[in-house]
């Protein structure tokens, strides 16, 4: 069981997830988070936190983003670890709810 | 936003030596699982069909048990409670939690010892918070505004969720809090604080952050002059396989590091069905080379913990109905945890706050236990004191006697001894009595306001019942 950043955090990135994280396991891409899926101890503050809803436990990811739980694994192995809370994206308000963002992530280092 | 912290040459090559583990905690959280029937099969019936009917009916009215304190469970803590109704009490939620909502929201007064966000500094011991959440929560939970997030109120007014202490901040304020100690020549000169010497860290469970989180606090601490580090965890009992190869490497790395500063874990246990095997019968099991049977991973843990002298394990937990007001369960838990390189430091009782009528025990009853479940144990087994935290400090409860005294009025049914263990500040009335006449309902110093007899120690200096004579000549820091 882990916990797993879904497709709305794509172009938002807010980062207050990162602020509650007690294992600090969430890395970044340039404009999305993810969870690593060992690291994390399920503690589920992340979820309340994200301002968008973005973050699910894994038993309830929305069926058509049951990927998001392969992606979280590979991205964290290759991402940097992100620690402390940042501004997010400029136009992240614009992007909040846009469906069918996963064409937009981008993979590249942060 | 966080300040940026940046750790000291010493503390950098610490921590680039420490490696994070790797956890299976298996935690389920939340009721809706419960409810969803979304657990594994064995779990489906840790909540029966009428438990989680009472409890949906509840659901979002002022009553809702998981605003009070979001529902958490291990697997390993189920695995005890599958055996243990006590455990099943620490751990189930129940719509009796929020029966009677009567109680104070901060009876300690907290908030007006917080200089820093997440720091209490009241005694010379500062307390933090560095974590909002454990591995699975105790019902009865009294830090339930940090844990379900609530807001609390300043002493400015202002009100806000408390927030948890970071590194950067806290090590500036007790750096400068130290120099103006030294510069006076030891003393702070408005508070009258020694120095810092001793951090507890709590929340939370600190046992919940990464070892690399860990490891920043400590070296930091350990950077400004802080002497000893209390680890106030419940992981022992929620999930001692936390306690694992990564996490000693990085506990000698930072003993090689800081060879001076000690680790105290203060743990807690409240029943030792948290930490002893079980036969088929329930019953706990004779080891053949003398004690008891432990569970193999708690075992572990402690002994790894133990044997390294330069760090201490005491266990303090409080006093509640229905997990452990047993005095044979105290019995045996006293006595295997000093066993086994435990020592019994304190007992509570609860505190008089919203919503946990449910879980107190009357203060005169909880010393009857405590007293009988010593009974039988040996001087060293029995070290630990009941305590009930005033305002003003730390307070023992020290004795409840069953008789009158004589020529002494109020003491009709018998009297109870208070003894202020701490202070506040730089301690005045340390080591002064309190004695009030008997009121077997009482679960806070609020039910002695109408019986107090002779108070030394100042603890109802806010009451004006004219029948105590001390008080008035009481001086105050």
């Amino acid at each position: 069981m882990t916990y797993v950043v879904g497709e709305n955090c794509i172009k938002c990135k807010h980062t207050d997830c990162v602020d509650v994280c007690p294992a600090n396991c969430f890395y970044e891409g340039p404009n999305f988070l993810v969870i690593h899926p060992d690291e994390c101890i399920d503690c589920d503050l992340c979820v309340e936190a994200c301002p968008v809803s973005a973050i699910f436990e894994e038993d309830d990811l929305p069926e058509d983003q049951l990927n998001f739980i392969d992606l979280n694994a590979e991205l964290a192995e290759v991402w940097p670890n992100l620690r402390n809370r940042k501004d997010p994206l400029p136009d992240a308000d614009d992007w909040d709810g846009v469906s069918a963002k996963r064409d937009l992530l981008d993979r590249g280092a942060a | 936003m966080a300040t940026e912290y940046t750790p000291s040459a010493r503390a950098a090559e610490f921590l680039s030596k420490v490696v994070n583990g790797r956890y299976k905690r298996q935690i389920v959280n939340g009721l809706r699982k419960f409810i969803d029937n979304r657990v594994d099969e064995e779990m489906g019936t840790f909540y029966s069909k009428e438990e989680i009917a009472n409890l949906i009916s509840i659901r979002g009215t002022d009553r809702d048990i998981e605003s009070r304190m979001p529902v958490k469970i291990t697997r390993h803590y189920f695995d005890l409670a599958k055996n243990s109704l006590p455990i099943q009490t620490l751990v189930k939620a129940s719509p009796k939690e929020t029966f009677d909502l009567d109680g104070a929201e901060d009876p300690g007064k907290q908030m007006d010892y917080s200089p820093v966000e997440g720091l209490i500094h009241k005694y010379e011991l500062g307390l933090i918070y560095v974590a909002s959440t454990c591995s699975a929560h105790c019902r009865f939970c009294y830090r339930e505004e940090l844990i379900a997030g609530k807001d609390v109120e300043r002493p400015d007014g202002t009100v806000a969720p408390k927030g948890l202490a970071q590194v950067g901040e806290l090590v500036e304020y007790i750096q400068a809090h130290n120099d103006i100690v030294a510069r006076n020549g030891g003393r702070h000169p408005k508070t009258g604080r020694e120095k810092l010497r001793e951090i507890l860290m709590s929340g939370g469970d600190p046992m919940v952050l990464a070892n690399l989180n860990l490891a920043e606090w400590w070296s930091g601490l350990a950077d400004v002059g802080i002497e000893q580090i209390r680890i106030g965890t419940k992981e022992l009992a929620f999930y001692p396989a936390r306690f694992d190869q990564t996490f000693f490497d990085m506990v000698d790395e930072f003993h090689a590091a800081y060879p001076e500063t000690k680790l105290r874990f203060m743990v807690h246990f409240n029943h030792p069905d948290e930490f002893l095997k079980k036969d088929d019968d329930g019953k706990y099991i004779d080891d053949p080379n003398g004690g008891l049977v432990w569970v193999d991973a708690t075992k572990d843990a402690i002994r790894e913990l133990g044997r390294r002298e330069w760090i201490t394990i005491d266990n303090q937990a409080p006093i509640i109905a229905g997990i452990n007001d047993d005095s044979d369960a105290l019995r045996i838990m006293q006595r295997e945890l000093r066993r086994n390189r435990v020592e019994n430091h304190y007992f509570f009782c609860g505190r008089d706050i919203i919503g946990h009528k449910a879980f107190n025990v009357p203060i005169e009853k909880v010393w009857n236990i405590l007293n009988d479940s010593q009974k039988g144990l040996s001087g060293i087994e029995a070290h630990a004191r009941l305590s009930i935290t005033h305002y003003k400090g730390k307070t023992e409860v020290a004795a409840v006697a069953n008789h009158p005294l004589p020529g002494v009025p109020g003491t009709e049914n018998g009297f109870v001894v208070l003894k202020l263990l701490r202070g506040a500040a730089d301690a005045p009335d340390r080591g002064k009595l309190c004695i009030v006449g008997r009121n077997p309902e009482a679960i806070w110093f609020s039910g002695y306001d109408d019986r107090v007899i002779y108070d030394e120690a100042g603890l109802f200096s806010h009451v004006s019942s004219g029948v105590t004579e001390p008080v008035a000549a009481v001086s105050t820091p």
